[in-house]
């Protein structure tokens, strides 16, 4: 009689889902019971049978002409080789050597350079930054424009603004965050420019946005307000 | 001792063919599965160039391993298309190694859209009762939702049963189950149809 659990084992196993010291102890028990061969096959071929529901495709006619020229290739096998010694029989050897080197040394290159290239991004901040420009949008000057240099890891940016006029008396500008994660922007606070409408502030979003799309600048009551209200002036993604 | 259907004899003669060298089998049996096999390529990969070498290196792995195909554990159909979901598993995990070390941390990596979209279509795919695809589709679709749910992350999602438990939001014991049970239940309606 076969437990549930092995039932469980068993569909696991035939899926590739075990860890290898479990599917190497499934295993054990597999020689050691017919039974539990028979399900672990009945399984195997409902499993098999899934694979049936993927929306049917056909390869190109060129697949099969290449994999029966390789099968061909591996058939005939290579070219006999003389075993006669001439004086240079040698030069191949050296050169299947020379070529075994070298591939090495390249994927030695190529492990050092992805090694590298992950280190360098963690070291350099200014790879770990994420540039948005803001666009104007109907409201605003057409010639006003803001750049956001954005650093997911520490949360924080630097937004510059240009040519946007000072907003009236009882109002502000403020910035959002606009992450894929939240159902609303997230403010990251209120940005005064000065008299030639410029403004270059360091900001941090109230909240955690770690998937931002897009930043924007809308025009809101003084002091600004938790969730947008006034009219988007400027936006832009990355 | 498990049935086997006249098409299951077929493949069976052609792979012991194929074992001593026959490319004429080799050829037939191409024709019989690179349908069905590239279609799950493609599933799972999302990618034309991709599926396409994944289906020649299980052709050819399947030349050179024909002599070692044992009947006593799967269909020849059934071996074929667990080691193609094998080696395109190999191939998602070696693009998600690649994805890690240019784009970043492991959290970052979803599976691709193709291996998270629905494998369950509409009923209009059901439509031709005599396709043998039509057929198991219908038969996935009478399962329980959550069985079947678990089954297709299981089978085209790549994720390990810890990462399809925490997908679905239910404990490891409870997915482990609806997979076993699920799968049975889909291979006691196949035998149905012998």
């Amino acid at each position: 009689m076969i437990s549930e659990e092995q039932q469980d084992q068993a569909a696991l196993y035939v899926l590739g889902l075990l860890e290898p010291h479990e599917a190497a102890a499934f295993e054990s028990a597999l020689n050691a019971n017919a039974e539990l061969r028979d399900i672990a096959r009945e399984l195997r071929e409902a499993a098999g049978n899934v694979a049936l529901t993927a929306p049917p495709r056909t390869p190109p006619a060129s697949l099969k002409q290449r994999i029966m020229r390789e099968i061909a290739m591996k058939t005939e096998g290579p070219a006999p080789v003389s075993m006669q010694r001439t004086p240079f029989g040698w030069i191949p050897w050296a050169i299947a050597a020379a070529l075994a080197v070298f591939c090495g040394l390249l994927t030695l290159d190529r492990v050092r350079l992805e090694r590298e290239l992950a280190e360098t991004r963690a070291a350099d901040p200014l790879m770990q930054t994420t540039f948005f420009t803001l666009a104007p949008s109907a409201p605003a000057p057409a010639d006003a424009k803001a750049t956001v240099a954005w650093q997911p890891g520490r949360q924080s940016g630097v937004i510059r603004i240009s040519k946007l006029p000072a907003p009236q008396p009882g109002k502000d500008y403020q910035l959002w965050a606009v992450d894929a994660e939240h159902k609303d922007p997230i403010s990251a606070g209120v940005i005064r420019v000065d008299k030639n409408g410029v403004a270059q502030v360091r900001f941090k979003p109230v909240e955690k946005a770690e998937h931002v799309k897009a930043f924007a600048i809308s025009l809101e009551r003084e002091g600004g307000v938790p969730k947008k209200e006034g009219p988007i002036l400027l936006v832009g993604t990355a | 001792m498990v049935e086997e259907t006249a098409q299951q004899i077929a493949d069976r003669e052609m792979i012991l063919r194929i074992g001593r060298g026959d490319q004429a089998a080799f050829s037939a049996l191409y024709d019989r599965l690179s349908g069905p096999l590239y279609s799950l390529a493609l599933r799972m990969l999302g990618d034309a160039s991709d599926a396409q070498d994944l289906m020649q290196d299980v052709f050819l792995q399947i030349w050179s391993r024909a002599g070692t195909y044992d009947p006593e554990q799967s269909s020849v159909f059934s071996w074929s298309v667990l080691l193609t979901r094998s080696r395109a598993i190999d191939r998602l995990r070696a693009r998600e190694r690649r994805l890690r070390v240019v784009v970043g941390p492991a959290s970052d990596v979803k599976p691709t859209e193709a291996a998270n979209a629905s494998i369950v279509e509409s009923g209009a795919d059901t439509v031709n009762k005599n396709d043998e695809a039509a057929r198991v589709r219908t038969f996935l679709n009478n399962l329980p939702s959550e069985q079947r749910e678990a089954i297709e992350l299981a089978f085209f999602g790549h994720l390990t049963h810890q990462e399809i438990a925490e997908r679905l939001g239910h404990p490891l014991g409870t997915v482990k189950a609806r997979i076993r049970r699920g799968l049975l239940k889909l291979r006691e309606q196949l035998r149905a149809e012998l």
